[in-house]
């Protein structure tokens, strides 16, 4: 740390009962005010003995905010926040009384500022997303409010430009100006995390300082905030970060949330990032508001007043040494030394001395720049400063009326290994810092040399992550790209999930041009914008000015445009456009015999108006329902048989009614299933039909022995003809407890329809439908694992126990109804591995039999699996 | 015949340019000239705020949502030539992946069918088209570049739908999967590409239109019974093709509207295309029982009534 400790302070109030969390010092620097809860205290600081004055406040919230009026009109004016409302005070003849009360912000206000020149004009921002500008003359309601969207944090006034106002919101920036109160002039995406404190930069107009959670200060140009100009690294989050009023310094405290210790204030100079210049030691407990006044004795020196959760009040006095750290040169002094041994002589005083004087205070110590040589004679310096891979031999010349008003002339000379544009930049940037200075009376040569080596490490680390950057942010390279960039649309329709149709486009207000009278139509590139519009002004032209344009020139209803929003996207129902319906969806079944579910879902399809799909479904189950198994092959090929089914399929698939197609697949297949199931046990039964290589049968079986008809019937099968020669019973067990996998044949566009209506299912939301129809798809099924308590993992094939599989940490057991990986309670059936969820399994079987994935009957086959192994247990 | 059921005011400071309903539609995205992405909650009509994404330093043009089957991740593509994609964790958005390889603006984002993973097409003014795929198991992002695809700018990507079944009479067959997208550009041709091994194949080049392809759209087909794209173009046509195996196609003129056409979507099942363009007025089209494609309203913004 180059910072060297200051207990150069003194104790301007301790007091215990105070418990106050604003604090403000007066445009005098006379009074502080300390604004709690319970009461207000007010302190003379320019009297030595510790007295303090207090109002009571009757108030169940604390005070967020209080400032003293910066005028000296208005200096006795004092305005603290208290929740969602501002109570104007004023302090006259020794007492403090609240003239008004400002309400409008419907939730707590979060910060205050006053105008720096206008005595009653006070800014207040608030949760409540608005930012109220008030005339303190006028309390009944803010002259004008901003809406920023966002909830804001701070509020800050530019301390130059009197129209211009900052606001924080969250991590971002927005600079406003009151004339045009609609929209923020500048929007800084500035920081990760929240910001806490705004400053504007007392000399520069256009910079702005935010201090943030994310442990830096970032310093912006609003005229072009595209990035921070540079990026102060703190280690912790940064409360506030203010501009000193002196010099190139910046005071940094860290936010009162954490508490870590570090109730120290930081001074830095801002052409220096790496270490702070100085640091204040001396609280107790961290600091909640600080702020500067003029020093005691009328000298140059000034004071900082710190207010902590200690209860302190301490004073700081800040030594000329301290000021000279930030960058602020004793000049002044000297002048005023001068200027009191006469102003003839000042006017006498040669030039060089100025110069020869600057040259001997400079710290030549500056890391990475070697000061080569300094010539008072010639008036130049000549360095050479070293980052990274950067070299670069710069000469100073100071002209002889520097530096009053004159800067120095800048020249990188041979030996210096940097390219046109970092070279241009690192110009530029000293000509301005020169410039600055000058235009002061000041010198330079000290901060710019601090300056150079900044700027060339900052260029050369973001050298390779800007590159890109650079080149889109040049507009002259943009340009020309831009003839290739389609026009942007301004109006759009897209399709989205199963019935929205999302819309947005234009305000009415510009639609109404009809181009039948304009002699062209729509440009096509974005090049466009730039070359109709480059007459009006030079910012940046967006699609929105295009349009706002071309409107203007028609109706001149400037007003009625800006108001109406430029983005409002209509969500349509374009559900009465399709065939598809969420609620049949709901009601249909696949559970049961074909004939049940014709005619159940008949009713269905009645119930929502579809008399179409009544008769469609009637006709489905005359076609599949009641069916001979003797009647079989006949029926399948007559015309009004399967073929019947077939074309309906097509049918409704043309017509885009999905739903009915994959409905009717899934019948259609569950029919076919059966039939093959009844084919394949005919097969069994009839031996004799076999082909030699399809010898199933045990030879020990005997031919003659036949079935009671009842045992199959009682199997919820067809009876079939008496005088089918059959194997015995026992045999007929052993052939098909194992089922061989049943295939129907394979139709892809069947499939293609089924899987489609699945996943607008699945875009329902409705789960346990889309299960009942992934059942139907032939895709191969799941080889399952049989009687398993440990499953194994579709990963890594080991068995684990757990839901999350030791050896790889992923989840084996998928769900068979959402086909979501199973986190935390499981069932499965024991029979044919098949499970998932426990809510969902339950849901399922309320009032289904049959597996959602295959043909077991899992309730019951698990029961008797449990059953036997109890029974295993028992003996 | 279609119904308002909610309006969101997006609150963007500029022009909106895209705006698309999630899986469910429960969520809505828009993007903007604001540089921003916003993600509401529309569930039940109502539109909360849920999150602003702000990373890009340029106009975005265009969103995409994933399918949930890999979380909730949203696409954007922006002027600032970057393409972001967005996760949802805990309800709060960050940046999942960021991918910067492209020399000027990112026009289209989209991702592909979820039974092929995790992929995102984007096309680009630099004429290209990057195909990023996740690979899960080392979570990594590998981007595959089709360099030129499009002479001067790539203006649109879309995918095929992964499993189409040949609609050539062989339909007992199980097709693989296949990787195929439709891309239209600032050479007026619209391009299909197919996956073959490693390598992305140009497998047709399609000429009608005669200025720039604003916007392709391949249809999900399932009610037309063949590959069906559409695309619309800066001369104001939007062009129909169709294919029975994604070898020849013929096209079909749907219309020709009074200013440019900038946008082509297709319905769920493919059956009815809406349209819009810079006249600011979204039609809808499908075709009657003798394939002929009728205009079946007509909603006018701003107001949301239907004529016809």
């Amino acid at each position: 740390m180059s910072g060297g400790m200051n207990n150069d302070y003194y104790v301007a109030l301790e007091c215990k009962d105070l418990q106050a969390n604003a604090m403000s010092i007066d445009s005098t620097g006379t009074f502080v005010l300390l604004a709690g809860r319970r009461c207000i205290a007010l302190r003379n600081l320019d009297e030595e003995y510790e007295n303090i004055i207090k109002f009571p406040r009757q108030s169940k919230y604390d005070v967020g905010a209080a400032e003293w009026n910066p005028t000296s009109h208005n200096k006795e004016i004092c305005v603290i926040s208290s929740n969602e409302r501002l109570e104007v005070l004023s302090w006259r003849n020794e007492s403090l009384s609240g003239t008004s009360s400002l309400r409008a912000h419907t939730r707590v206000i979060t910060d205050i500022n006053w105008h720096r020149s206008n005595p009653s004009l006070l800014a207040s921002c608030s949760a409540d997303t608005f930012i109220h500008l008030w005339d303190i003359r006028d309390a009944r309601k803010p002259t004008l409010s901003l809406s920023a969207v966002a909830e804001a944090s701070q509020v800050r006034w530019n301390r130059i430009s009197e129209y211009t106002i900052a606001t924080a919101h969250e991590g971002d920036i927005k600079v406003w100006d009151q004339r045009k109160g609609t929209a923020p002039i500048q929007y800084i995406a500035a920081h990760v995390g929240k910001i806490y404190g705004l400053d504007w930069n007392p000399n520069r107009e256009v910079q702005i300082a935010s201090s943030s959670q994310d442990s830096t200060v970032k310093f912006f140009d609003t005229s072009n905030p595209r990035k921070a100009e540079f990026v102060l690294n703190t280690n912790a989050p940064v409360w506030r970060a203010r501009y000193t009023p002196f010099g190139n310094g910046l005071v940094t405290v860290v936010v009162p949330q954490i508490r870590r210790g570090e109730n120290n204030l930081l001074l830095w100079n801002i052409g220096n990032k790496a270490t702070p210049m100085h640091t204040f030691v001396g609280h107790r407990d961290v600091v909640l508001e600080f702020e500067w006044r003029p020093g005691r004795q009328n000298g140059p020196n000034f004071e900082l007043i710190t207010w902590s959760k200690d209860q302190t009040l301490l004073v700081w006095t800040i030594e000329p040494f301290l000021q000279k750290l930030c960058g602020h040169e004793p000049d002044e002094l000297i002048d005023y030394e001068d200027t009191s041994s006469g102003a003839e002589e000042k006017q006498n005083l040669p030039k060089i001395p100025v110069l020869q004087q600057e040259f001997s205070l400079l710290n030549v110590h500056i890391i990475n720049l070697e000061v080569k040589n300094m010539n008072v004679n010639t008036r130049t310096v000549n360095v050479t400063s070293k980052v990274n891979n950067f070299t670069v031999n710069l000469q100073v010349t100071f002209p002889s009326s520097y530096p009053h008003g004159v800067p120095p002339v800048f020249q990188i000379m041979s030996g210096s290994n940097v390219n046109d544009s970092v070279s241009s930049q690192l110009m530029h940037t000293l000509k301005h810092l020169a410039q600055q200075r000058v235009s002061k009376n000041r010198t330079c040569l000290e901060p710019c040399l601090r300056q150079m080596v900044t700027t060339l490490e900052q260029l050369s680390s973001d050298m390779d992550s800007d590159r890109a950057y650079e080149r889109y942010a040049e507009p002259s390279n943009v340009d020309h790209n831009d003839a290739y960039i389609p026009f942007p649309r301004t109006s759009g329709a897209k399709f989205c999930s199963v019935n929205a149709l999302v819309c947005f486009g234009r305000p009415s207000i510009t639609r109404r041009l009809g181009n039948k009278n304009e002699s062209t139509s729509t440009p096509r590139a974005l090049s466009a914008l730039e070359g109709m519009l480059a007459k009006r002004s030079t910012d940046y032209m967006t699609v929105s000015a295009y349009y706002f344009q071309k409107q203007k020139l028609k109706y001149r209803t400037k007003q009625s445009l800006a108001k109406s929003s430029k983005a409002i996207v209509h969500i349509y129902d374009a559900t009465n456009l399709f065939l598809i319906n969420k609620q049949l969806a709901e009601d249909y079944i696949l559970e049961g015999d074909i004939a049940t579910i014709c005619k159940y879902n008949a009713g269905a399809a009645a119930v929502v108006g579809r008399k179409d799909l009544v008769q469609a479904w009637t006709l489905a189950e005359l076609v599949l329902g009641e069916r001979r198994a003797d009647e079989d092959r006949l029926w399948s090929s007559h015309p009004c048989g399967n073929k019947l089914i077939v074309s309906l399929i097509r049918h409704y698939a043309l017509q885009s009614d999905l739903q009915m197609a994959a409905m009717l697949c899934c019948i259609y297949g569950k029919e076919q299933e059966s039939s093959l199931r009844r084919e394949s046990l005919k097969c069994l039964m009839s031996p004799m039909l076999l082909g030699p290589s399809k010898r199933w049968l045990k030879p020990t079986g005997s031919p003659y022995h036949t079935i009671p008809p009842a045992d199959i019937v009682a199997d919820g099968w067809l009876p079939f003809p008496k005088n089918t020669r059959s194997t015995s019973l026992d045999n007929l067990k052993v052939l098909i407890v194992p089922p061989k996998p049943l295939k129907t044949p394979y139709v892809a566009v069947y499939e293609y329809y089924k899987m489609a209506y699945a996943e607008t299912l699945q875009r329902w939301k409705l789960p346990y439908k889309r299960a009942e129809v992934m059942k139907y798809m032939s895709s191969p099924l799941e080889v399952h694992k049989g009687v398993e308590f440990k499953s194994d993992c579709k990963m890594c094939q080991n068995p684990t126990t757990f839901s999350v599989c030791n050896t790889c940490k992923k989840f084996p057991i998928h769900c068979v109804i959402c086909n979501i990986s199973v986190r935390g309670l499981a069932n499965t059936c024991l029979a044919c591995g098949h499970g998932g969820h426990t809510a969902h399994l339950n849901e399922w079987f309320k009032t289904r039999k049959i597996c959602p994935k295959c043909g077991c009957s899992c309730l019951t086959e698990t029961a008797i699996i449990v059953d036997y192994l109890r029974w295993l247990n028992s003996i | 015949m279609v119904s308002i059921i909610n309006s969101v005011d997006t609150g963007h400071e500029d022009m909106i340019h895209d705006a698309e309903v999630d899986y469910y539609g429960l969520k809505l995205a828009t993007c903007s000239s604001d540089n921003s992405v916003k993600v509401y909650d529309i569930k039940n009509g109502a539109s909360t705020l849920l999150d602003e994404l702000k990373g890009h330093f340029g106009p975005v043009w265009q969103i995409a949502w994933s399918h949930p089957k890999f979380g909730n991740l949203l696409a954007s593509c922006s002027y600032d030539r970057k393409v972001i994609i967005w996760k949802e964790t805990n309800r709060k958005w960050g940046k999942y992946y960021e991918y910067s390889n492209h020399d000027s603006s990112v026009n289209s984002v989209q991702f592909a069918p979820s039974e092929l993973g995790l992929i995102l097409a984007c096309g680009s003014s630099d004429g290209s088209i990057s195909i990023l795929t996740y690979t899960p198991e080392t979570n990594t992002w590998d981007a595959k570049k089709i360099q030129n695809a499009h002479a001067i700018g790539c203006n649109s990507v879309s995918w095929a739908p992964a499993t189409t079944p040949l609609f050539n009479g062989n339909e007992n067959e199980q097709q693989p999967l296949v990787r195929r997208l439709v891309s239209g550009g600032c050479d007026n041709l619209v391009k299909i590409w197919r996956e073959d091994g490693d390598r992305w194949v140009e497998e047709n080049k399609l000429e009608v239109h005669s200025d720039w392809v604003r916007d392709v759209a391949w249809s999900p087909s399932v009610g037309l019974s063949r590959h069906t794209i559409a695309s619309c173009s800066q001369d104001r046509r939007v062009v129909i093709w169709t294919s029975n195996d994604c070898i020849t196609w013929n096209s079909t003129i749907l219309h020709l509207f009074d200013d440019v056409v900038w946008n082509v979507s297709w319905s769920l099942n493919g059956n009815i295309l809406a349209v819009s363009g810079g006249d600011n007025k979204i039609t809808l089209w499908s075709q009657n029982t003798e394939g002929v494609w009728q205009c079946i309203s007509d909603v006018s913004k701003g107001q949301g009534h239907i004529n016809n």
